[in-house]
């Protein structure tokens, strides 16, 4: 599997070339265009249960669908719904991520994805939901974002703190607590706005330049209201 | 290669997203193989002496392995079960208590994950349950399992913050008076796991309330209002008994629903804070329902029975209470008033022993001077 960015910035698309044979998991809907080698079947990743789970818990699709170059070899052409960065990262088998539930675009075979139940504050208060996508194994994983993707490293126990509505994916290696932005819980009830991660090292943390709810707020505004 | 990688080594030189590295258990220390910049295979042996053991990473599951090596400080996260066991058998003893420490996190990890698993189920099937039965079994499981350290935090994170916008009376008779009373009453409190803290505070409104975890707050309005220390006393005592028997903390999780109840088992604070911060709930506004209103009465006329404080005094202000409701009693409004309130404290009274009831050692017409207060001749 080799694979590479077309236009790359606000409406990337990612081509990937598959030897006879091969196949990769994509989000269903990802895929734009194919050669005649590639077949689609869509696949329940993790079992019954497993896609079930992630279907009601992640809000993730049912099915991952699985793009298999069955006839010999082709390329896939992918892209993500929303307009942003696309960004490919190599594991190793010992490399893991976390990726929040819209941040997977496809991954090798060998990829493995489980859904995984965070602790109740970080559900609560993460703004990702209950359940996060744990991917680890072997081969090119492509993640995608809304806006630009931006890494931050972290060396060991080096801090930082992102707003988490813009988080994409982490290291399994950084741990992290949300925090209050503002005090007072008590007496002043605001939304649930105000939360941020604090992230601590080492490895990377990939955020996303533009904020999903936010955009959605700011364009409401232009929406008419029907009677 | 010395075999596939099976750990991230991060320091200097390293990508931050770890470098796969082998790890190879040796009798004496670990040997560490990566591949550098250039493709060449570096390998790296640490004694068993240069190393410490903690555990880390997103859920603390993984064993972090830090030394100062030869390029600086070096940190590896570990994964690999195998790997694991060999290093903890091969171990020095100076390893032996960090590496439980990190064990005993993992376990921890794992036995919680295990717990909210089991729970989300338990808690849909007592839900349906509940539900079937109209019961607040659900509610009460939940406030047995609420440490009093966190029923602390809680009422005295609301206790400061009130606090911090009004105007306190920090001495005089009308705080010893109120201190000598609340000491009477805790002291006939078996086995009681509260500090009452009680504060004085300057407001005409009648008023008294009691926070989670004993923060208790008495206006002066009230105090003026009332005509003798055993009718302060009659409302401390059935104050101090919201507190002992966790009707805030009840009416809390019922507000707040299944997912307080749920992260309440899972031990889970920070959750329920944020969710207290996104329902709304505000602790000093929780009004107390009747049958909570009754246990409160009753109890707080049986501690009073105890502490020889004469308890006809709390029987005669609820009743003038309810009689003359200028729109400014706000004790009220928060703890309802039933009909028949102060006739059910004299049947109760009747049935209590009889105590001869031992005065207070202030003049509580000189408290109430020193608030400023025209005792009323009514
Ligand atoms: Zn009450």
């Amino acid at each position: 599997m080799k694979s590479e960015v077309l236009y790359p910035g606000a409406f990337p698309m990612v081509r990937v070339d598959l030897t006879a044979g091969e196949h990769i998991k994509a989000e269903s809907g990802a895929m734009v265009a194919a050669s005649p080698t590639i077949d689609i079947e869509s696949k329940m990743e993790g079992g019954f249960l497993g896609a079930l789970s992630r279907k009601f818990l992640t809000g993730e699709k049912f099915f991952f669908q699985t793009l298999r170059a069955s006839r010999g070899p082709g390329e896939v052409l992918l892209a993500p719904t929303v307009p942003g960065e696309i960004v490919v990262l190599e594991l190793d088998g010992v490399n893991e991520y976390m990726v929040q539930k819209d941040g997977f675009l496809a991954g090798a075979d060998a990829v493995k994805i489980e859904s995984q139940m965070q602790s109740l504050s970080r559900g609560l208060l993460g703004g990702e939901g209950f359940f996060i996508l744990k991917i680890s194994g072997k081969g090119t994983l492509i993640l995608n974002s809304f806006g630009a993707i931006h890494k931050i490293e972290l060396k060991p126990d080096q801090e930082y703190i992102v707003d988490n509505s813009h988080l994409v994916a982490w290291s399994a290696t950084t741990s992290y607590n949300i925090e209050r932005a503002a005090s007072g819980w008590v007496a002043s009830f605001t939304s649930g706005e105000g939360f941020v991660c604090r992230f601590r090292g080492p490895g990377v943390v990939y955020i996303q330049s533009r904020n999903p709810g936010g955009f959605g707020n700011w364009i409401r505004q232009f929406i008419p209201v029907s009677e | 290669m010395t075999g596939s990688p099976n750990a991230l080594c991060f320091g200097d030189a390293c990508p931050a997203s770890g470098a796969p590295c082998h790890v190879q258990v040796e009798a004496n220390g670990l040997t560490i193989s990566l591949k550098a910049g250039d493709g060449a295979q570096h390998a790296e042996a640490v004694p068993f002496s240069d190393i410490a053991v903690s555990a880390g990473g997103l859920d603390h599951d993984q064993l972090v392995v830090k030394w100062a090596g030869a390029h600086g400080a070096r940190t590896l996260y570990l994964k690999d079960p195998e790997v694991i066991r060999a290093f903890r058998a091969a171990a020095p003893g100076h390893l032996n208590q960090p590496f439980e420490q990190a064990a005993e996190q993992v376990r921890q990890v794992r036995h919680r994950r295990r717990v909210a698993w089991g729970l989300t189920g338990g808690a849909l099937i007592a839900l349906v349950l509940g539900l079937w039965f109209g019961s607040d079994i659900l509610v009460d499981v939940a406030v047995d399992r609420i440490p009093v350290e966190w029923e602390q935090k809680l009422g005295e994170s609301a206790y400061r913050d009130f606090l911090a916008q009004q105007q306190i009376v920090k001495e005089g008779p009308a705080v010893a008076a109120v201190g000598e009373i609340t000491q009477r009453l805790a002291t006939e409190i078996p086995d009681n796991p509260y500090k009452f803290d009680v504060t004085v505070v300057r407001s005409d409104v009648v008023n008294a309330f009691a926070l989670p975890g004993g923060y208790i707050v008495v206006f002066t309005g009230l105090m003026k209002k009332a005509e003798s220390g055993e009718e302060v006393a009659g409302v401390l005592s059935h104050e101090l008994n919201h507190v002992l028997q966790r009707h805030g903390l009840e009416r809390m999780v019922k507000s707040l629903g299944l997912l307080a109840v749920v992260s309440i088992l899972v031990g889970d604070q920070q959750g329920l804070i944020g969710l207290m911060k996104q329902v709304g709930v505000e602790l000093l506004s929780l009004k107390f329902g009747r049958a909570q209103e009754t246990e409160a009465d009753l109890t707080g006329l049986r501690l009073l029975n105890w502490a020889k404080i004469d308890p006809a005094g709390m029987i005669a202000f609820f009743e003038r209470l309810s009689e003359k409701d200028d729109g400014r009693v706000e004790w009220l409004s928060t703890h309802p008033m039933s009909a028949g309130r102060a006739e059910r404290l004299k049947t109760e009274l009747a049935g209590l022993p009889k105590k001869s009831p031992e005065p207070f050692t202030f003049q509580w017409k000189a408290v109430q001077e020193s608030l400023g207060a025209v005792p009323k001749a009514s």
